[in-house]
C-alpha cells in the first residue's frame, strides 16, 4: 500500500498544506508580535527609554524601516535557508537555536523512546483487564502523577535526589558530560519529570480509546465467535483504535519541544522553548518567528505522522 | 465491566440513578467529592475563618493548628481560608473553560468527520495553524489587546484546549464513520445532526470524556502559571495551583502550606477521572 | 578593657584598615593613620589586630568558581554600555575595568586610573595607570578611554547611562596618559559616577562584543547569551593580588528554589539574591553560608500629582500613614530590609538623613485624610507586578489595611512583560523597583528633578532643583550634606513616592568560597565578586 500512487498523492497533498500551515502560522505570529506593547528598542532600553534614546536605538538597529517590510525579508531569507540574525545580539539565529534545538531534540527523544513504548503496553493492558485492580491501580497512579503540578515534582526530585541524598546533579547543563554515566545522570530527573506527564497522557487515552473499539459490534462479534480475550484487543481492537491513539499521542509529544518551559527553567537546561520565552519578552521578530516555525514543524510533523498512522491502519480510510 | 455489575444499588438523588442507570461506588465517590468542592465553591466566602489576603500571623509556613487548620502561608495567611476561596476560581475557571473547549472541539470534530471534503481540509488546518501559534505568545496578546478578566481568562484557555480536543474526537470519529451503521444511517438519508448525535457521539463519548478529564487537570494546573502573563486570579485571591506556586519555598521546610492545595488539586482532578471511568453505565453502554 | 573599639569605630573604619593592610602598609603606617584620625595607640592595634585576622585568611590559588545570577535572556551583552541585568554587570566586571570603583565602605577608589583631578568640579584630568593591558595585548591608552565614555553619547549604541553621561561635553585625550573631562555644570560627583558598571573601559574602536577584550581579571574564552559565559585567569593583570581562581563560569538560575537547591547540592559555589523565606532552610545547613548586602534597592508604591485621586490634597499623606511599613519589612521581607521614610538615599550612604523619622502605620488617620481628600470608600485601582520585586505582596498589605478603614483598593496585577514601557511612570497609582545608585545626586536627577526622564509621581519644584545644582557643583561636604538633607526631606514629605522599605540583597555561597564581603553598590560584592574571592578546598 506504500508504493500505491494515492498514498504518495497524499504524503504530497499533505506537505502542500503544511506548507501553507506554516505560512499562515508565520503570519499570525507576525501580526500577534505587532500587537504587542513596546519594541526592541524599547525593551532593551527598559527603564532608560527617553524618547531620544530610543530612536537613535531603532535606527541603528535598522527597526525604522516598516515591520512588515521586515518581516517580508526575514520571510524572503528563510526561502533561502538563512533565518536571519537576532536583533537583540545580532548573532546570527541559526546559530543561537541550533545547540538549544540540539538540546531540546535530545531531551524529548528521550522521553519519547521511554514514555511511548510504557504507555501503550500499560493502556492497552488496562483496557484489557479492564475493572481489575490492575487497572484501577494504573489509572489512580497516572492521574495522581499528572495532577501534581510539574514544577513542584521537579522542586521535589531535585530536592531529594540532589540535595538530600546526592545521587543527582542539580543542574542537568553545565555539568561535565564526559561518560555515559554522568550523561546518564545528567538527565535523569528532567527525563523523569517529563516522562511523568507525558506517560499519564498516553496511557489514559490509550486505555479509553482502545476499550471503545472494544465496545464495537465486530470485535464482540468476535469474542462470541471464541477469540481469546488478549486475541480480541490486539488483532481486532488495537488496529482499529490506533488512529485516535497516534493522535492522542502525537498530541502528548508536540507538547515536548515548545512546552518544557518548567522542566528548562528548573533544572537549567537551555532548550528552545526558553529561547522562544526571551524572544518574544524582548519582542525580537526574527528569533520569534524562528522558533515559532521550529514549534510548528515539529508540530505538524508528528500530526501528519498520526494522520498517516490513521488512515494506514483503517482499510476504509485509505479509499 | 465486571466491576460495574457487582454493584447496582442506585444513589436516592434526582440524578440517573432513579432512572435506572447503573452507577458504581468508584463513580460516587468522584461525584461525592467534585459536589461537595462545588458547594464550597459556592459558600467559601461565608465559612472561611479569615480574609483571604489578611495576614494573621507574623511567622511564616506556621504548622497545623487550633487557629490555623491548614497552617499559615508564605505571609502568614491562612491557608484554610484560601483553599476555601480559591475553590471557586479552580473549579469554576476550570469547568468552564474544559466545558467550552471540549464541547466545542466534540461537536466540530464530529461534523469535520461526517461532512468530510474541504469542510474539513480547511477546519483541520486552521485548527492546526491556530495550535501552532504558541500560547504564551498568545497570551501576552489578549492581555494587550483586551485587557484581564475572567471572562477573557476562561475564553482564552478555551481557545488553546480547543484544537487539541477537536483532533482527537475527529480521529475518533472518523473511524467510526466508516462503520457499516453509519454508512447504512447515511444511505436512510439521515441528517448530519442525526448521524452526529445518534450515531457517532454514543460511540466515541468513552475516550472523548476521558480526553475532557485530561484537558481539566491541565487546565487545573495552567491557572496558575498564566497568572505571571497578568491573566490569573487578581489578588489576594488565588487559585489552588497558584497557592502551590506562592508558597514552593515552602517545600523544602515541609509546609503546610504547600501540601494542602497539592491535595485539594489532587481531590478534585482524581475525583473528575473517576467520576468519568465510572460513569452511570446507561451512558457507555450503546449495545442495549 | 582598656583596648576597647572607639565607639564611632563603624565596619566602614574595619574595611578601611582592612583594606590599608591589603595594599601592604606597614604596622607603623597604620598607627600613624589611625592615629591621625584621632584613635587612641591601645585601641589602634586592638584595632589592627581584628583586621589582621580577617586578612590572615590568605587567598589559595586555584579552583573553578561556579556562580548562578538569578537572570539571563538571549539579550545577556557583554556590552558594558547595555549592561542591564545584575548578570550583565557580572560579567563585565570580571572582563573588564572601570576607571574607579567603590570600595566595601563606599569610598571611592582608582581602579584604572591613577588619579581622577579637578580645581572646580567641571574640568577634569584623568591619569591612567601605566602598563595596563588588553586581553589582546594592547596597552590601555587615553584613545581607549575617551572611545569608551563617547559611546555613551551615542544614541545608537544604547546606553543605558546615557542621560547620566550627557553632562560630558568635552572628553579628549590629552596625551597618551591623559584625558580631560569638561562637564556641562560642576559636579563633584564625577569620581563616583565613573565607578558605575555601564562605565566600563573598551578597547578603542570596539564594536563587536560577542565576546569581550578588556583588561578585567579575567579573558573571556565562552560567552553565550542567556545560557553561560566562561572566563580564565587573565595572568597579566595589572593588579598585584588577584584573581585567585582559575576559572569562573557564570550562568543563571532563574527559579530561586532551583538556585538554593544547586548552591545546596554543592553544584555551584554562589546562589545570587535568594528568596529571604528560602533563609529558613539555609539555617544549619553545613556548608553554605548568607551573605546580607544592604545596598539602597527599593520597591516603592508611586501615586501620581498630576492625576485623579494623587491630585487630591490629602490622598497621597494618608496613603503615607495606610503603608504598614512594619508588615513590609517582617511579613513579605523577613525582617531582610531596612524600613524606609519615602526617599531614596538609603543608610548606607553617606548623605543619609538619620533624623528622618519613617510614618508609622495609622490607618485610623489615613481615614481622616482620606475623608479629607473626598474618596474615602471609592474603589481606587493599584496597578502591581511581578516586574518589580515583592510588589504584588506590598499591593495586598495597603488593600487589607485599606479594608479595615472602608476604603477599598482593587489590585490589578498586570504582566511582568512590557511592565515598563506601559505602566510603570503612567499608571495613576503604580509599583516601581530602583536599583541602587551611589550618589543623591544620580537619584535626584533621575528621579526627582522636575523634569527628570523618571519622575515617578511627578513632583515639581524650582526649589528642589536648584538645590540640586547647588550640590552637585559644590565641593564643600559639610554644605553639600546639609543641602542633601533637606532634599531628603522636601522629597519625603511632598513627592508621591511611597519607599516602605530598602531590599537587602542575600547571597547564599559554600562556605569554602571566601573573601566575600558586601559591597553598596548591590550583591555578589556589587557583582565584582569573581576577581576577589578564593576557594578552600
Amino acid at each position: 500500500m506504500l508504493r500505491s500512487p494515492t498514498t504518495w498523492l497524499l504524503v504530497g497533498q499533505r506537505l502542500t498544506i503544511a506548507f501553507i500551515t506554516l505560512l499562515i502560522v508565520s503570519f499570525a505570529v507576525f501580526f500577534a508580535t505587532e500587537l504587542l506593547p513596546g519594541d526592541v528598542a524599547q525593551i532593551l532600553l527598559g527603564q532608560a527609554a527617553t524618547p531620544e534614546a530610543v530612536a537613535g536605538l531603532r535606527e541603528a538597529m535598522g527597526l525604522d524601516r516598516p515591520a512588515f517590510l521586515r518581516f517580508l525579508s526575514w520571510l524572503g531569507g528563510l526561502a533561502t535557508g538563512d533565518m536571519g540574525r537576532s536583533y537583540v545580539n545580532d548573532i546570527e539565529i541559526a546559530e543561537l537555536v541550533s545547540g538549544r534545538l540540539v538540546n531540546s531534540l535530545r531531551l524529548a527523544g528521550i522521553v519519547t523512546a521511554i514514555c511511548v513504548p510504557v504507555s501503550l503496553t500499560l493502556g492497552i493492558a488496562a483496557a484489557m483487564w479492564r475493572g481489575s485492580w490492575f487497572d484501577r491501580g494504573v489509572s489512580i497512579m497516572t492521574i495522581s502523577f499528572i495532577s501534581v503540578p510539574e514544577f513542584m515534582v521537579a522542586t521535589l526530585a531535585v530536592l531529594i535526589f540532589a540535595v538530600w541524598l546526592d545521587w543527582l546533579p542539580a543542574l542537568s547543563y553545565g555539568v561535565n558530560v564526559d561518560s555515559l554515566g554522568a550523561m546518564l545522570r545528567a538527565y535523569a530527573m528532567p527525563v523523569i519529570t517529563l516522562s511523568f506527564v507525558v506517560c499519564a497522557q498516553m496511557i489514559r487515552m490509550t486505555r479509553a480509546a482502545v476499550i471503545e473499539t472494544i465496545n464495537t459490534p465486530y470485535v464482540e462479534m468476535a469474542l462470541l465467535k471464541g477469540a481469546s480475550r488478549s486475541r480480541m484487543v490486539l488483532v481486532h481492537a488495537l488496529p482499529n483504535a490506533l488512529g485516535p491513539i497516534a493522535n492522542a499521542v502525537a498530541l502528548s509529544l508536540s507538547y515536548l519541544v515548545g512546552g518544557v518551559i518548567i522542566v528548562e527553567t528548573i533544572f537549567n537546561y537551555p532548550g528552545v522553548a526558553k529561547l522562544m520565552v526571551d524572544a518574544v519578552s524582548t519582542r525580537d521578530l526574527p528569533l520569534i518567528q524562528s522558533c515559532a516555525m521550529i514549534f510548528c514543524v515539529s508540530y505538524l510533523t508528528l500530526i501528519t505522522l498520526a494522520d498517516m498512522i490513521a488512515i494506514l491502519s483503517n482499510p476504509r480510510l485509505r479509499q | 465491566m465486571t466491576m460495574t455489575k457487582q454493584r447496582t444499588r442506585s444513589l436516592r438523588l434526582p440524578t440517573p440513578a432513579n432512572l435506572g442507570y447503573r452507577f458504581n461506588w468508584a463513580g460516587r465517590i468522584g461525584l461525592t467529592v467534585i459536589l461537595f468542592w462545588a458547594v464550597i465553591a459556592v459558600i467559601g466566602r461565608w465559612v472561611a475563618p479569615y480574609p483571604v489576603g489578611e495576614i494573621v500571623d507574623f511567622d511564616y509556613f506556621g504548622p497545623v493548628s487550633g487557629d490555623y487548620w491548614m497552617g499559615t502561608d508564605y505571609l502568614g495567611r491562612d491557608i484554610f481560608s484560601r483553599i476555601l476561596m480559591g475553590a471557586r476560581y479552580t473549579v469554576g475557571i476550570a469547568l468552564g473553560a474544559v466545558t467550552l473547549a471540549c464541547a466545542g472541539g466534540i461537536v466540530l470534530g464530529m461534523i469535520a468527520a461526517v461532512i468530510g471534503g474541504l469542510f474539513d481540509t480547511c477546519l483541520s488546518r486552521f485548527l492546526d495553524a491556530l495550535n501552532g501559534i504558541p500560547s504564551l505568545l498568545f497570551g501576552i496578546v489578549v492581555v494587550a489587546a483586551v485587557g484581564t478578566s475572567i471572562t477573557v481568562l476562561i475564553l482564552t484557555l478555551a481557545v488553546i484546549y480547543l484544537p487539541g480536543s477537536y483532533r482527537f474526537a475527529r480521529a475518533l470519529a472518523v473511524n467510526v464513520n466508516t462503520m457499516d451503521f453509519v454508512t447504512v444511517a447515511r444511505a436512510r438519508g439521515e441528517k448530519t445532526s442525526y448521524l452526529i448525535t445518534r450515531e457517532i457521539f454514543p460511540n466515541i463519548v468513552g475516550p472523548v470524556f476521558a480526553d475532557l478529564g485530561l484537558r481539566f487537570v491541565f487546565i487545573v494546573l495552567v491557572l496558575s502559571g498564566l497568572s505571571f502573563l497578568g491573566l490569573g486570579v487578581q489578588p489576594p485571591n488565588a487559585d489552588w495551583g497558584a497557592l502551590v506556586r506562592e508558597n514552593i519555598e515552602g517545600l523544602s521546610l515541609g509546609a503546610p502550606a504547600v501540601v494542602f492545595p497539592c491535595l485539594a488539586i489532587a481531590s478534585l482532578t482524581i475525583s473528575v477521572n473517576l467520576f468519568i471511568d465510572n460513569l452511570p453505565t446507561k451512558i457507555r453502554d450503546r449495545s442495549d | 578593657m582598656t583596648h576597647k573599639t572607639p565607639t564611632n569605630w563603624t565596619d566602614r573604619d574595619d574595611a578601611m584598615v582592612e583594606q590599608a593592610i591589603r595594599r601592604g602598609a606597614s604596622r607603623r603606617e597604620l598607627l600613624k593613620m589611625l592615629m591621625g584620625s584621632g584613635v587612641a595607640l591601645g585601641a589602634g592595634s586592638s584595632l589592627l589586630l581584628r583586621a589582621g585576622q580577617a586578612v590572615a585568611q590568605t587567598p589559595k590559588t586555584g579552583g573553578d568558581l561556579r556562580a548562578a545570577g538569578w537572570s539571563a535572556s538571549t539579550a545577556d551583552t557583554l556590552d558594558p554600555a547595555k549592561a542591564s541585568l545584575s548578570t550583565d554587570y557580572t560579567r563585565c566586571c570580571a572582563f573588564y575595568n572601570r576607571l574607579t570603583f567603590l570600595d566595601e565602605a563606599g569610598e571611592v577608589q582608582m581602579e584604572l586610573a591613577d588619579t581622577v583631578e579637578s580645581s572646580d568640579a567641571k574640568t577634569w584630568q584623568i591619569t591612567l595607570k601605566p602598563d595596563v593591558t588588553f586581553h589582546d595585548g594592547k596597552t590601555l591608552t587615553s584613545a581607549d578611554v575617551v572611545y569608551s565614555l563617547r559611546r555613551h553619547l551615542d544614541e545608537s549604541v544604547g546606553s543605558q547611562v546615557n542621560s547620566i553621561a550627557k553632562q560630558m561635553t568635552e572628553i579628549t585625550a590629552v596625551d597618551d596618559r591623559t584625558v580631560k573631562i569638561v562637564l556641562t555644570e560642576a559636579n563633584a560627583d564625577l569620581p563616583t559616577i565613573l565607578s558605575l558598571h555601564h562605565f566600563m573601559i573598551v578597547a578603542d574602536g570596539t564594536t563587536d562584543f560577542s565576546t569581550a577584550n578588556g583588561t578585567g581579571a579575567f579573558v573571556c574564552e565562552t560567552f553565550e547569551p542567556g545560557v553561560r559565559s566562561l572566563g580564565v585567569r587573565n595572568e597579566n593583570y595589572f593588579k598585584a593580588e588577584g584573581p585567585y581562581v582559575d576559572t569562573f563560569e557564570y550562568f543563571a538560575i532563574t527559579d530561586n528554589n532551583a538556585r538554593v537547591n544547586a548552591v545546596l547540592s554543592g553544584d555551584i559555589h554562589l546562589a545570587a539574591a535568594i528568596n529571604p523565606r528560602s533563609m529558613r532552610m539555609l539555617e544549619g545547613q553545613p556548608g553554605v553560608v548568607t551573605s546580607v548586602t544592604n545596598s539602597g534597592n527599593y520597591t516603592n508604591l508611586n501615586i501620581r500629582l498630576d492625576m485623579d485621586p494623587g491630585q487630591k490634597a490629602g490622598f497621597i499623606e494618608g496613603m503615607k500613614y495606610l503603608m504598614n511599613r512594619e508588615a513590609v519589612q517582617q511579613s513579605i521581607l523577613r525582617g531582610l530590609a531596612e524600613i524606609g521614610n519615602d526617599q531614596p538615599v538609603s543608610s548606607s550612604n553617606r548623605y543619609h538623613n538619620p533624623n528622618l523619622p519613617a510614618k508609622e502605620f495609622d490607618p485610623e488617620r489615613a481615614r481622616a485624610l482620606f475623608e479629607q481628600a473626598g474618596v474615602l470608600g471609592q474603589s481606587v485601582p493599584i496597578v502591581t507586578s511581578s516586574a518589580a520585586n515583592s510588589a504584588i505582596d506590598m499591593a495586598v498589605v495597603v488593600q487589607q489595611a485599606g479594608q479595615q478603614i472602608g476604603m477599598p483598593f482593587e489590585v490589578q496585577r498586570v504582566p511582568a512583560d512590557g511592565y515598563w514601557s506601559n505602566y510603570w511612570l503612567k499608571s495613576p497609582i503604580h509599583f516601581g523597583n530602583i536599583n541602587p545608585r551611589p550618589t543623591p545626586d544620580i537619584l535626584f536627577s533621575l528621579l526627582y528633578q522636575s523634569d527628570a526622564p523618571w519622575n515617578e509621581s511627578r513632583y515639581q519644584s524650582e526649589k528642589f532643583d536648584r538645590m540640586l545644582v547647588e550640590a552637585r557643583g559644590s565641593l564643600d561636604e559639610e554644605k553639600r550634606t546639609q543641602i542633601y538633607w533637606e532634599m531628603q526631606e522636601m522629597v519625603a514629605n511632598d513627592a508621591g513616592t511611597i519607599i516602605p522599605a530598602f531590599l537587602s540583597g542575600v547571597d547564599a555561597h559554600a562556605d569554602s568560597l571566601k573573601g566575600l564581603r558586601p559591597n553598596p553598590l548591590g550583591g555578589q560584592m556589587g557583582y565584582a565578586f569573581a576577581e576577589y574571592v578564593w576557594l578552600e578546598s
